[in-house]
């Protein structure tokens, strides 16, 4: 438990990081480092994005599933590991 | 009163209309309406319909008024009956003529027949019997159900969902989830305001208490672990894509720094080679990046080592640098993806000397320390269970520090010892043993004891003869360093803190093959060229020398500055260049350019000295550790080199 919440802190600490959240399978955030509507906007959005991706990488070839996201946009990038019970978001501005 | 009936009506029943027949044909007409079944039969009409234009010219006398008198006059209607139009005709074939082939039988059939109806008559098993059944009295009842609710559902059938219901129709659902998330649901309302209230400023929970078990879970700490090297990775992309000689992305991303104001070359124009080629700038280091984090904050680097089969993983040993305590050191594995933290810590209870990864076993690590224990730790594994074995308890264990330890395949003589790689460490106690991993630990044996010089001549002592004194150290000298012929693993070359060079082979236990010596300082490291196999550089307190194997002094002497030589390497990628820490700076020399100064010079900080020093193979890179803890990551520029194989060495006598 000590092991995860230091590598949490680290990431947390890396140059540009704005925010870690960490979403359970029905959406609702269970750990997060941004204020709580903001949180809430990212969780809801990022889990529609996921299942839509999840979905068309298997409707390609059942056997295959997704393992990780990133979106890069002009201003951030967000990077979200999915997995069956839970997403974990991070999102990171790299130019700072 | 008659009813007109307009003459298209009465087209489909009458043929030929002539027209002074016209009334009667009205009343005709007429009665046709009331007896419409009969009309067919009654009617003395050929079949055959009139021609159209006929009946035009017919409609025309229409116009005429029905008068009283015309309705009473009367009319005779004859009818005749039409010959009898066969329609259809099916014969019968229940009943046949007497003509046909099977009436015979049929006939037979019917004399049977007859002949039981007779026998009936009188007959015990033909009764007649009536029978009757009650009908019971109808009764009304009601009844009345729920309203049968109704939903409406819609699925897209894709395809992973259908591989999914396959494969999972096997399986038995998994309940315990369910459970959690439904009680998730409940109970993380009643939580979010709990988790609000008490929540600091950077960070809060919310839905506490049944998640513990998500971060918990094996794949969560794989994706944690993750992100954490890709959001590192980002950090450091340029520096990475430099040592590794890949494009480097622009924009967005961090610029480099370049500390030496003599380099020319940028970050952005490594596809754009006309500047390395056409500005005369001279070789020198760039750096790239330097592995640091709080846990070896201000530790010595005493050792580094690459792991054989991942060129990615380097351990390496952190410890004081104090003769007279030996305070507890760390082992950090770390991994080129992430510069930011370990991969792997590990203490240790005495101050690590030297390090080597197996490369039979890429997991195991093999530490030589100073109290004189060897151990050997699974990288694999996480920090407490690391050790898999040491030589604490076995009976050939040092007594005095280990100096150096590595790896080599006992491919061709030492089969009965078991596993194909065994370990041979060299120590301060004069002797040279050689170690394989047991059931138990570690199992040793000694290869070779190095025999003290220093009260006679400068040849070597006749097999045999040791004077056995007291004191156990006058008779042995202190081993410093050991390297295996790159080739031909049976003979290694150890160098003695009395200045001379054992070539010695695993064979012969009780004689070295050969001797070599310049002077009388200690030899602080050995190394034979990668490229060319009877070549070696030998590194003393003030001098680097080079060898070649069948000349007894050196072909080759470097001296830069008097100071003391710590350590050398050679470059694996090209065959003249080798690096040298000289007291406080990291001297590059490129033989084939000069001789007799160094290439390239680059001073430690100030406050900073340099410790160790490693080559990577495939990249330019040199890793530099000094005692604040940082291993830095140079890129060599500029350099010019690439031609031959082999160092061509003449040997001048």
């Amino acid at each position: 438990m000590a092991e995860v919440e230091e590598t949490l802190k680290r990431i947390q600490g890396q140059k540009g990081v704005q925010g870690i959240i960490i979403v359970n399978s029905e959406g609702i955030p269970i750990k997060t480092t941004l204020d709580y509507p903001s949180t809430v906007q990212y969780a809801g959005l990022i889990q529609q994005l996921v299942m839509m991706a999840r979905s068309t990488v298997r409707e390609i070839d059942p056997q295959n599933d997704l393992t990780f996201l990133r979106v890069r946009s002009k201003k951030n990038e967000i990077m979200i590991a999915p997995d069956k019970d839970y997403f974990l978001i991070v999102i990171q501005n790299p130019s700072d | 009163s008659t009813k007109m009936y307009s003459f298209s009506v009465v087209t489909l029943f009458c043929s030929s209309f002539v027209g002074s027949s016209l009334q009667s044909n009205m009343s005709a007409i007429a009665s046709l309406t009331n007896e419409s079944e009969d009309s067919s039969q009654k009617l003395d009409i050929p079949i055959n319909p009139p021609a159209p234009c006929e009946v035009l010219k017919e409609n025309d006398n229409i116009e005429q008024t029905v008068t009283e008198e015309m309705l009473d006059e009367v009319a005779e209607i004859c009818l005749t009956e039409t010959d009898t139009i066969s329609l259809l005709d099916i014969p019968s074939s229940i009943f046949v003529t007497e003509d046909a082939d099977d009436a015979g039988v049929i006939k037979e059939k019917n004399n049977q027949y007859a002949e039981l109806c007779k026998n009936r008559i009188g007959n015990d098993n033909y009764l007649e019997e009536s029978a009757q059944t009650f009908s019971g009295a109808p009764k009304d009842k009601h009844t009345q159900s729920d309203k049968i609710a109704k939903e409406d559902k819609g699925m897209i059938a894709t395809t992973w969902d259908i591989y999914d219901s396959f494969f999972d129709q096997n399986k038995s659902p998994d309940n315990d989830k369910d459970d959690y998330t439904e009680s998730s649901v409940g109970t993380s309302k009643d939580q979010e305001k709990s988790g609000e209230k008490s929540g600091s400023s950077s960070s809060y929970t919310v839905a506490t208490g049944n998640s513990t078990w998500l971060i918990l879970s094996e794949s969560f700490r794989h994706s944690l672990f993750v992100m954490e090297r890709i959001v590192v990775g980002k950090i450091f992309q340029p520096k990475l894509a430099a040592y590794r000689q890949l494009p480097i992305l622009k924009g967005n991303v961090v610029m480099l720094i370049v500390e030496d104001p003599d380099s020319t070359a940028k970050p952005g124009t490594e596809e754009q080679s006309e500047e390395g080629e056409e500005s005369a700038s001279s070789p020198s280091l760039e750096y790239l990046w330097a592995f640091s984090c709080e846990l070896t904050k201000g530790c010595n680097i005493t050792s580094m080592a690459w792991n054989k089969i991942n060129p990615n993983i380097l351990a390496v040993a952190y410890g004081d640098f104090d003769l007279s305590n030996c305070k507890p050191s760390l082992i950090c594995c770390w991994s080129l993806k992430n510069p930011m933290w370990p991969e792997r810590v590990f203490h240790c209870d005495s101050w690590v000397t030297s390090l080597d990864f197996s490369a039979i076993n890429p997991s195991q690590l093999a530490v030589g320390m100073y109290d004189g224990t060897l151990a050997i730790y699974d990288v694999q594994r996480q920090n407490n269970n690391a050790r898999i074995a040491d030589s604490s308890k076995c009976s050939e264990r040092h007594l005095h520090p280990v100096w150096q330890v590595n790896w080599i395949k006992e491919e061709t003589l030492f089969l009965r010892e078991g596993g194909a790689e065994a370990l041979i460490s060299v120590s301060a106690d004069g002797r040279i043993t050689m170690w394989s991993l047991l059931n138990n630990g570690l199992g040793g044996r000694d290869l070779m004891e190095l025999k003290s010089t220093q009260n006679t001549k400068k040849k070597r002592k006749a097999a045999g003869t040791k004077t056995k004194t007291e004191c156990f150290l006058s008779v042995l000298t202190r081993g410093l360093c050991l390297d295996i012929h790159p080739t031909d693993s049976c003979i290694y070359l150890v160098g003695t803190s009395e200045g001379l060079i054992h070539k010695c082979s695993l064979s012969n236990s009780q004689n070295v093959l050969e001797t070599y010596q310049k002077d009388l300082c200690p030899v602080n490291h050995i190394e034979w060229s990668p490229f060319s196999s009877d070549v070696f550089l030998s590194c003393s307190s003030d001098q680097i020398q080079l060898w070649k194997q069948d000349y007894f002094t050196p072909v080759f002497s470097f001296t830069s500055t008097q100071e003391v030589v710590k350590t050398i390497r050679w470059s694996p990628n090209w065959p003249t260049i080798f690096a040298a820490i000289i007291g406080r700076q990291l001297e590059i020399w490129d033989l084939d350019s000069n001789i007799l100064a160094p290439t390239i010079v680059h001073h430690a900080a100030p406050g900073v000295k340099l410790m160790s020093l490693l080559f990577t193979t495939g990249t330019d890179c040199v890793f530099l550790g000094d005692s604040d803890g940082q291993i830095t990551v140079y890129q060599l520029k500029n350099l010019s080199v690439g031609k031959g194989e082999k160092v061509k060495l003449k040997a001048n006598k």
